[in-house]
């Protein structure tokens, strides 16, 4: 890796000490706090009132913690699969090491290029060609433009859309749209791979070969973190499983027994 | 572990803190943060020239005319206006010498005008893709800006030519013309950025945006010579865009140099105008995301 960047300077000093030996994902202490506002947009004449009136501004309607003292280093070459009912942080904490949603409290240190799969199709513009969408996606995933052109032969082959290569994307129909989205967030070579219940794509024939994709990607990646119910998907692609409830983690280790645990107490709530 | 490494993989090595652990907050401490939001800008390059490309595409695409109509759309306002104005200003009747004047204070004007009006939405519209995907949130307003620039350095060079008949002569003092509209649009930039960032927060600001500019437009002599004031009023000793608007008409009507003091105002109002912005960025950045 190219070592151009300045190491000068006091903060960072700390993690240019990088050898390859340091974890790419490092959390320390990290809670995240959402605040939903009764009303969102705050105009500026409550803004006014407020200060004119000497009131502490609006009480925010409700705060919820998505995420309570999370401890978490992932190591080079490890598959983390998040497991937990709904609402209890996963995706949340996700979008979290994606540096989507900064924490409240405590610090992420991410080392190395990050590739959301969070949602197909993110910065897609429907108004664009195909081609051109693809090369805007491949620039918000790090890819150069140059670098992605170079790739776009082998995307239209995958998706087998070549035909449509210039139309707007508005004119296509939603599998055509999922399928170029998805070989589209495949076609990267990231260091970190984030993957959100997004392994299932279009219909039977496109599945198999999407797997395929999936798990050349994943041998590509030198870090994955995948969030899922496809509790046999993980066991299958994981090493190592995290189990996640109300925002924190209440266990940590080899992904085969974490998920018989997890098994085993919903089978007891459930009965 | 991974196979091979395809060579995109050095494009964007990086690693992040996140939060940015802050400095001291010493005048150094600052500048580590910028250097670092300036790496990451970067970084961020060819999204940024992916937007304005797109921008630029969307605008022209599958109509007839294409980019003519950058052209067509001042060149018909102005018109209109030359024949309105020039008559009711009516200044010895020189309307030649007054649809010149006319187009230099307008085309600069549109790139305040339009990056302000754009930046003001340039953050709430791409909502969708701040939840999904890591951006840093500046790289909407500037690419708003460039896309005007761009726009402007059009319509400029091609209205340029169109007056050469009405007697726009090139000078010398052209060549003043880069630093100029660097400056106009670091001001813009600066003031979008705010605008921007704070109407995420307080959405009655983008309503006032369209309001304010109006008024500003008419406050600021484009249609009119500030030198038809017997005194200056107080509007035009305040008005931050004239020290912008002025130098372009001085080039390019008058064909002369501009007064370096007028100039260096402006210099120091576009550096304070990105630093306000970009200090109330830092501020609220890892609001925003939130506000949405």
């Amino acid at each position: 890796m190219p070592s151009t960047r300045a190491s000068s300077t006091s903060w960072s000093s700390g993690s240019d000490q990088t050898s390859a030996s340091a974890p790419p994902i490092v959390l320390d202490d990290v809670s995240l706090r959402f605040v939903s506002y009764r009303d969102k947009q705050y105009s500026f004449k409550r803004a006014a009132l407020d200060l004119l009136l000497r009131r502490d501004g609006t009480p925010p309607a409700a705060e919820f913690w998505a995420l309570r003292h999370i401890n978490l280093r992932i190591e080079s070459g490890e598959r983390v699969g998040i497991i937990g009912h709904n609402g209890a942080g996963k995706s949340t904490l996700l979008r979290l090491i994606a540096r989507i949603y900064p924490p409240t409290e405590g610090s992420v240190m991410i080392r190395g290029t990050v590739a959301p799969l969070i949602e197909m199709g993110a910065g897609f513009n429907p108004e664009l060609s195909g081609a051109d969408n693809i090369l805007l996606n491949g620039a918000l995933l790090g890819v150069s433009r140059r670098a992605m052109k170079a790739r776009l032969a082998e995307i239209w082959e995958f998706t087998e859309l070549g035909e449509f290569a210039d139309l707007p994307l508005k004119y296509y129909s939603s599998g055509m749209y999922m399928r170029l989205a998805f070989a589209v967030a495949t076609s990267v070579d990231p260091e970190i791979l984030l993957i959100d219940e997004s392994l299932g794509v279009g219909d039977e024939a496109f599945k198999s070969r999407a797997k395929e994709r999936i798990r050349r990607l994943l041998d590509r990646s030198r870090v994955v973190v995948i969030v899922s119910h496809d509790l046999n998907a993980l066991r299958e692609l994981c090493t190592r499983g995290i189990r996640l409830e109300r925002g924190r983690v209440v266990a940590d280790g080899p992904i085969g027994p974490l998920i018989d645990q997890y098994l085993a107490d919903a089978h007891r709530t459930a009965g | 572990m991974p196979s091979s490494f395809p060579s995109t993989r050095r494009v964007i090595p990086h690693e992040e803190y996140f939060p940015t652990p802050r400095g001291p907050l010493l005048p150094t401490g600052w500048l580590a943060v910028l250097a670092h939001d300036l790496r990451e800008l970067a970084r961020f390059a060819p999204v940024i020239a992916n937007l304005v490309h797109q921008d630029l595409r969307v605008r022209y695409q599958r109509s007839v005319l294409g980019f003519f109509w950058t052209l067509l759309n001042p060149i018909l306002m102005m018109t209109t206006m030359t024949l309105v104005f020039a008559n009711l200003l009516g200044r010895d009747g020189d309307w030649r010498n007054y649809a010149i004047y006319l187009f230099a204070g307008q085309v600069p004007w549109g790139l305040l005008a339009g990056s302000l009006s754009d930046c003001a939405l340039s953050i709430i519209a791409n909502e969708a893709l701040i939840r999904k995907i890591y951006v840093p949130k500046l790289v909407f307003p500037i690419s708003r800006v460039l896309f005007h620039v761009v726009n402007f350095a059009l319509s400029l060079t091609a209205l340029f030519l169109l007056l050469v008949p009405l007697g726009a002569r090139p000078s010398w003092s052209l060549l003043m013309l880069p630093i100029c509209v660097a400056l106009l649009a670091a001001f813009s930039l600066g003031l979008g950025i705010l605008i921007a960032v704070l109407n995420t927060f307080y959405r009655d600001l983008g309503h006032l945006v369209g309001v304010t500019l109006q008024a500003w437009y008419f406050m600021t002599p484009i249609l009119y010579e500030a030198s038809r004031f017997r005194t200056s009023p107080w509007f035009l000793a305040l008005n931050p865009a004239y020290p912008f608007i002025r130098p372009f008409q001085v080039i390019l009507r008058d064909g002369q140099w501009p007064d370096p003091c007028v100039v260096g105002v402006s210099a120091v109002l576009a550096i304070s105008s990105l630093g306000i912005g970009y200090a109330v960025y830092k501020g609220l950045e890892h609001k925003l995301v939130f506000r949405l």
